[in-house]
């Protein structure tokens, strides 16, 4: 907590004004009666856009009006068959109040009244018509947004065997209505934002009350009020401004697209943001124990859960030390190897002409390009270059004298222990503090390798995020919490939230539910059945 | 920033300027896998047995043609000099990849250089970090040469069958390190593995053979005095507490045939007492066994022919460790049975005053051998194989 109260105080110093905004300013003036200079101010302000649409019409004939929307954002077919119609028709004009009838008989669910152009411009940008009605100081806002969306899908990043398969999508209000759907209680809280001066972006924080911690709470809220950028397109554009380390490697947020994984947090106690355009929501805090935590360990028996964590585990060295241990073993330590392998590795490289160091850097870039062509080529070129993909880090490789065999297995299960992670933001974090590792280990041995091990356990224990420290619950040890990290204890043993984030209502759940045939029992013979 | 780009090219200047000094590629090593010493007159003779990778089959060549060559693996290659390491850098000159001693396996001694003493090529050994005090040490009876220059047709070197030979522990098994603790020890004698070739079989070259463990060698202080047969040695480790495996043949009384166990496990305790300045030793043998073979009439469902068979069996155990006493003490006077430590354990005072005349006392110890053999299972047959039931003795 103190902690939150420092950065607060660096914040506040480091305070710069807000960028001016120049196109705001006319925005800030009110409507007026007169209908025309209205039509002219917004004409001006939307000049050289052709997707605005100015509609004039006479409401009931006599009255003048114009609506406006926004191509593409509107329902049109709602507009043509519902609003305009009965707009038109005499009774319109003959309501004592216009501000009545458009309660009283407009067929639109959402109604605001608007005083500002610059809500007049909000209104239009989120979807809205606005109707502009003569001798009215103020214009309507009707809600008839309507525009192309992609449909639920299975999030292609985060898939499980078993578990909900939805997904979240471009749009916001899909997405929450997704997390309300998770979580019925009105205790669901989502607080909305704006973002980007040109972007408008909708941001919404949500959290649940009374479990989510005020100090977290506050702490998000100030780190979220100090952007001020011009556009937002991703939620990396939020981690990146309000993550504690900017400089390191690891994530300091986890990001996901599954509402299931939004709403396990909220109910740890954590604060998840949304955004909308993008379907990855960030949630805080994280640890790293977090990041190698998949949705789909609660969703299968707690002992394969455990078993696949161990199997994590041990991967994750293996991602990030198996090349370098190769290289330190095979230039300084060969006494280290049992006799039959080095002469197998020995046999396999007599004809190499690169020292180990050398092959095992060239053999993990090519594997990284590999990768990253794997995930940007277009799909028509896909066969193409897994074909030569296989070519490159195989056989023929091994074939053509460049590099021997042992180093292509290293660099195979290198490559497949790293996609063991869940996250793939942590998995590549630690794939590429492999290659420094490499050059440790080809210039100082095993020694290399564990002054690369011990540097980023240093770099991680000083690492931050939102609070708490990345390595918990390991350091600061807390044993309660290994129930989650070490093992996956089963559902009706984790009765309390985690230390960490849970601080506000540590109970989870009613204790004594491990469940037992006999248990039952007294409640039947209670119940009067036999 | 300017402060991070000092710190970055600090830290890789370390690491560029001082790193890679004692790098060494693995293509650049020859890989020793046994040493050979021998004494050349004044001079030692070393032979390094080195595997040639390209040789192996197996890696870059995929074709696998070739893979299925026998033997043909190995090298090797002789320097001489005054001591061991000299003859050591006189055999670098001659091999273009560094010495690497890490795997070596075996240390072998030709005869001559046993007799000669090794304690200075034991001290060398030791004190090099490279060598491991895991690799075994066997005794040639003709040069160490003439061992490791063969070409096994089974194993990749002949330093890997001599290893895996003494792994098989049905003769003695001696690493460096029990080297080193017996010729430190209390007892002053030390006693090795030795080998010899099996004779070449029609159609091989000369060198497609193994040599292999059938004697022991005895050494006291660092010298060798001579040697005992595999049967005596097979004594030895009785008294040794190291027997693993063996089986014993007896016949019994009142039947023909033989009976053949085997040993399931087995114990000795040595048990020394100090009465009116005499030193008496009771060696303690329990064992238990299996019925390998039954050759005889008799059913061994019978208790009373289980009890003769045990009495048998503990009797030629006994007769087997009398005659490895008389030979080794007796007539060599070298207590490669590690009396002397038993002694000072049990009598650290009485042991101050005898250590300096163990070797007088040492023959002189009158040593009562006692066996208790269990028979644990007569086998999957509850009766004699082979005859009618009728002549089976129950």
């Amino acid at each position: 907590m103190q902690f939150f109260k420092q950065r607060r105080k660096q914040t506040n110093k480091e305070n710069v004004p807000a960028m001016e905004r120049e196109h705001k300013q006319p925005e800030a003036v009110v409507l007026s009666a007169d209908i025309t200079q209205n039509i002219q101010t917004l004409q001006t302000i939307y000049e050289n856009c052709c997707d605005v649409v100015f509609r004039s019409f006479r409401i009931g004939g006599e009255v003048n009006a114009t609506i406006l929307y926004i191509d593409g954002l509107v329902n049109v077919e709602q507009l043509n068959i519902a609003v305009l119609p009965s707009l038109m028709t005499k009774q319109a004009a003959e309501a004592t109040t216009l501000a009545s009838f458009l309660k009283e008989s407009l067929p639109v669910s959402s109604l605001t009244t608007v005083q500002t152009v610059a809500e007049c411009i909000e209104q239009l940008s989120s979807g809205s018509c606005v109707l502009l009605i003569d001798k009215q100081p103020e214009a309507v806002a009707l809600s008839i947004a309507k525009w192309e969306k992609r449909s639920l899908e299975e999030p292609t990043g985060e898939g499980v065997i078993r578990g909900p398969r939805e997904g979240f999508t471009e749009s916001i209000s899909t997405n929450l209505s997704l997390l309300r759907r998770k979580l019925k209680s009105p205790k669901l809280k989502t607080k909305a934002k704006t973002f980007g001066t040109y972007t408008q972006t909708t941001v919404v924080v949500t959290y649940i009350d009374g479990l989510a911690s005020e100090t977290l709470l506050e702490e998000v809220e100030v780190r979220l009020s100090r952007i001020d950028v011009d556009g937002i397109f991703e939620t990396s554009y939020i981690e990146e401004l309000i993550e504690d380390n900017p400089y390191s490697l690891f994530p300091q947020v986890i990001n996901t697209e599954r509402p299931d994984v939004v709403a396990a947090n909220l109910l740890e106690g954590r604060v998840a943001i949304l955004q909308d355009g993008t379907p990855f929501a960030l949630i805080v805090p994280a640890s790293f124990y977090s990041l190698l935590q998949s949705s789909e360990d609660y969703y299968q028996r707690h002992a394969i859960s455990t078993m696949i964590r161990w199997l994590r585990y041990l991967f994750l060295l293996v991602s990030l030390l198996l090349p370098s241990l190769y290289v330190a073993v095979l230039t300084f330590h060969q006494e280290m190897v049992p006799t039959t392998l080095l002469l197998t590795m020995a046999a396999s490289r007599e004809l190499i002409p690169f020292p180990a160091l050398v092959e095992a850097l060239i053999m993990e870039i090519v594997f990284e390009a590999l990768r990253e062509a794997g995930v940007r080529l277009p799909k028509q070129a896909g066969a193409a270059v897994s074909i030569v993909g296989a070519l490159v880090i195989g056989q023929a490789a091994v074939q053509a004298g460049i590099v021997s065999a042992p180093m292509i297995m290293v660099v195979a299960l290198t490559g497949i222990a790293s996609f063991t992670i869940p996250r793939y933001a942590a998995g590549i974090a630690l794939r590429m503090l492999r290659f420094p590792m490499i050059l440790l280990a080809g210039s100082l041995g095993l020694l290399g390798v564990m002054l690369g091990l011990l540097l980023i356990l240093i770099h991680m224990a000083t690492l931050r995020s939102f609070g708490v420290p990345y390595l918990s619950p390991m350091a600061p040890m807390q044993w309660e919490e290994m129930k989650d990290v070490l093992v996956r204890v089963p559902l009706w043993k984790q009765n309390k939230r985690p230390r960490l984030t849970g601080t506000k209502n540590r109970t989870r759940q009613a204790p004594n539910q491990k469940p037992d045939p006999l248990e039952g029992d007294d409640q039947l013979s209670k119940g009067g059945q036999s | 920033m300017k402060r991070a780009i000092i710190c970055f090219v600090v830290s890789i200047s370390c690491f560029l300027l001082s790193g890679c000094w004692d790098r060494t590629e693995l293509n650049d090593l020859a890989l020793v896998t046994g040493i050979g010493i021998d004494q050349k007159g004044k001079e030692i003779e070393l032979t390094a047995q080195l595997v040639v990778p390209k040789k192996l089959g197996a890696g870059a060549s995929m074709g696998g043609n070739n893979s299925g060559s026998s033997g043909g693996a190995t090298i090797v290659r002789s320097g001489t000099g005054k001591t061991l390491a000299d003859a050591i850098a006189h055999l670098q000159e001659k091999l273009p990849r560094r010495l690497f001693w890490g795997h070596v396996k075996v240390i072998v001694f030709g005869e001559k250089a046993a007799k000669a003493g090794i304690r200075a090529h034991m001290d060398f050994l030791s004190r090099n970090p490279q060598t491991r005090l895991r690799s075994n040490v066997l005794v040639s009876d003709k040069t160490a040469k003439s061992v490791l220059e063969l070409l096994p047709p089974i194993e990749q070197s002949s330093a890997e069958v001599l290893r895996e030979l003494s792994n098989s522990q049905i003769l003695m098994n001696i690493t460096l390190k029990d080297v080193l603790q017996m010729l430190s020890g209390e007892t002053g004698a030390a006693a090795l593995p030795m080998v010899t070739l099996l004779p070449i079989e029609k159609e091989k070259t000369p060198l497609e053979t193994i040599a292999y463990i059938d004697r022991t060698a005895i050494f006291k202080g660092d010298r060798m005095i001579g040697s005992i047969g595999d049967k005596l040695t097979r004594g030895a480790l009785w008294i040794r507490n190291e027997i693993e495996q063996a089986n014993i043949t007896v016949s019994l009384k009142g039947a023909e045939g033989k009976i053949t166990s085997t040993i399931i496990r087995a114990n000795t305790k040595l048990i020394p007492s100090y009465k009116n300045g005499r030193w008496k030793m009771t060696i303690d043998i329990t064992s238990r066994d299996d019925v390998l073979l039954n050759a005889t009439n008799l059913s061994l469902y019978n208790e009373k022919h289980i009890h003769q068979l045990e009495k048998a069996l503990a009797q030629a155990t006994i007769e087997r460790v009398n005659a490895t006493l008389k030979k080794v003490q007796k007539e060599m006077h070298a207590d490669i049975f590690g009396f002397a430590d038993v002694i000072h354990r049990k009598y650290p005072k009485q042991w101050n005053r005898i250590k300096n005349r163990w070797d007088d006392i040492f023959p002189e110890i009158e040593v009562k051998v006692k066996a208790n053999v269990v028979v644990q299972r007569p086998g999957m047959n509850t009766t004699p194989q082979g005859i009618p039931e009728d002549e089976v003795k129950k």
